[in-house]
């Protein structure tokens, strides 16, 4: 059994009846069980996957009508509920929590005869951008198990990389689907903030973060967000998209179109072979007939400082609830005071996830606000009025998704500073609610870098047009496992 | 400069039990000092923007029957009750 196709020729060979969802789903899960126990992608398989890709087949040989995914292996970032799987964050915090409902993105996969073949690994609460503060263990680089997978979605990413599945679903707060994406070479995609419901992602910072695909083709994205987009009446904060088709003009090509270079995302601190890979990459972009050139944004500068100031306290409003009374481990409440037991109930948190409650109970509260989150606020809005303006004049803007390639595993781990500058191109479409994607440009000495995408608001669609057509330009050599 | 009396009262208001003191505080000191080029940003005279949402955009405020009983999933509870620690 060939895994190694993407989610539309998944879909054509079952339709086509070259093969049946139930063996392929079969077959992935013998894939998980022969590599994840090297590269720990997953942190539960679905025992019950073949036996749901089974049921799909015989939807197909009655006639019944099937979903659009028919029976796909997707696997699913552990910070979105599945109803009655566990959902753990990556926490031990969560250990035993059992969710009670199901996602709306979830919702909307099984409506289509998805198949869940399990929770994929991530950084505590989405908290990281390695893996590496899973509370139970880091996943590992496929292209080389040394390094890190980026994160947080990093086991989501390892899972498509490594076909352990066709597809899969991280979340992205400052990057946390591209970076991974980027790191181990698949496609990943931040919407614009609202096209697809967050109802049932446990929350890390409502205000920036989306769900996002991660496939192997741009074009698997734009089938992914077919299904996924849209308004839902449990998030608020979802857009009308007019049920929009993604993949119809995915090939209109971007000749004419005009590419901003965005200069402080190439600059200082920019690995040589990541510059030479984005140089490469404009060559071919103009080669197709875009034209290219730089253009600044001066508030790119500031964005990290922004984006952890706001972030850390949105999570520390939302890590609030874990008080081990409504969510949280076994663990008696005799013996204690109120304040006395949840102090304690808390010792369960990871030390990343530490260290932000007490940043997000810092920099918003008397005294301090005014020199931290509201200035962080200001930039975040001068940041939007900046990148408006300069869509006025491009349609499309470019940089690498992560100035660096993926390093080894430990690395950095005690160095939050290096690792906040790891975020520095990523997090200005989550604070400015524009889309952005990843798509795999190169493979340098055995690791990959991948090239970011970014439109403005809304225009979903022109930016898979574009991710599309410099996807068409790359051969990349097979992974390695 | 962020004090590490500050940090810690914090960690005491957020109810967070701090534990290998010296190194976790150095870490969030750093962090802290990282946020400090906000300074430099020269974005004082700048307006937050807020985006409005309308009372219409919301949900009906129905109640909406859930299947299951939500209080099973609880490992503290008491008949309808979630089981809480004393407070004095």
């Amino acid at each position: 059994m060939n895994l190694k196709i993407s989610a539309l020729e998944f879909v054509n060979e079952v339709k086509n009846g070259n093969i049946s969802a139930e063996d392929f789903v079969s077959a992935t899960i013998e894939r998980i069980k022969n590599v994840d126990e090297k590269l720990h992608a997953f942190l539960e398989v679905n025992s019950k996957a073949v036996e749901q890709a089974s049921k799909v087949d015989k939807k197909i040989k009655s006639g019944e009508k099937v979903g659009a995914c028919f029976g796909m292996p997707i696997s699913i970032k552990d910070n979105i509920c599945i109803k009655h799987s566990k959902t753990t964050c990556a926490s031990k915090m969560l250990e035993n929590f059992v969710a009670p409902y199901d996602a709306t993105v979830i919702s909307k996969l099984k409506e289509q005869d998805a198949v869940f073949v399990g929770k994929t690994n991530l950084d505590e609460f989405a908290m990281g951008l390695t893996t590496e503060f899973s509370a139970y263990g880091p996943s590992r680089n496929p292209w080389n198990t040394d390094y890190v997978p980026g994160g947080s979605s990093g086991g989501s990413a390892v899972s498509v990389s490594a076909f352990e599945c066709v597809a899969s679903l991280g979340s992205d707060t400052g990057g946390s689907v591209r970076n991974p994406a980027s790191f181990c070479s698949t496609v990943g995609y931040k919407p614009t903030y609202g096209l697809i419901s967050r109802y049932g992602l446990i929350s890390y910072a409502n205000s920036i973060e989306q769900i996002g695909p991660l496939t192997r083709t741009v074009k698997d994205t734009a089938f992914l967000l077919n299904i996924l987009s849209g308004l839902d009446p449990n998030d608020n904060t979802t857009i009308d998209n007019d049920k929009d088709d993604y993949l119809s003009g995915i090939d209109s090509g971007i000749e004419g179109k005009k590419i901003g270079i965005i200069k402080e995302m190439i600059e200082d601190g920019i690995d040589p072979t990541v510059l030479s890979a984005t140089n490469d990459a404009i060559s071919k972009l103009e080669g197709l007939g875009a034209q290219c050139e730089d253009v600044s944004i001066d508030m790119v500068k500031y964005s990290v400082a922004s984006y952890y100031t706001i972030s850390a306290t949105e999570a520390g409003s939302n890590l609030a609830r874990y008080d081990n009374l409504r969510y949280g481990y076994d663990f008696p409440v005799e013996g204690f005071e109120f304040n006395s037991y949840i102090s304690k109930a808390r010792t369960k948190f990871g030390p990343e996830v530490i260290r932000r409650m007490i940043l997000g109970g810092f920099v918003p509260s008397s005294g301090h606000a005014g020199k931290y989150f509201l200035k962080a606020l200001k930039v975040k809005s001068k940041l939007t009025k900046e990148v408006n303006e300069v869509f006025k004049k491009f349609d499309y803007l470019i940089a690498p998704t992560v100035p660096i390639l993926p390093f080894k595993i430990g690395e950095k781990i005690d160095d939050p500073i290096a690792l906040f500058q790891v975020d520095i191109n990523t997090v200005m479409s989550n604070l400015t609610g524009i889309p952005s994607i990843s798509v795999p440009f190169a493979v340098s000495n055995g690791l990959p870098v991948g090239m970011q995408f970014l439109a403005k608001h809304n225009e979903d669609k022109s930016l898979l047009q574009a991710a599309h057509s410099l996807e068409s330009t790359v051969q990349l050599p097979e992974i390695p496992i | 400069m962020v004090t590490e009396e500050e940090i810690e009262r914090v960690a005491k208001l957020m109810k967070i039990d701090v534990h290998d003191h010296k190194e976790f505080v150095e870490k969030v000191h750093a962090m802290i000092d990282f946020f400090d080029m906000l300074d430099s940003a020269g974005v004082e005279d700048e307006e937050i923007t807020m985006k409005d949402l309308p009372l219409s955009s919301l949900r009906e405020d129905k109640h909406i029957p859930f299947e299951d009983k939500l209080i099973e999933n609880l490992k503290n509870y008491k008949g309808s009750y979630v089981r809480a620690p004393k407070m004095v």
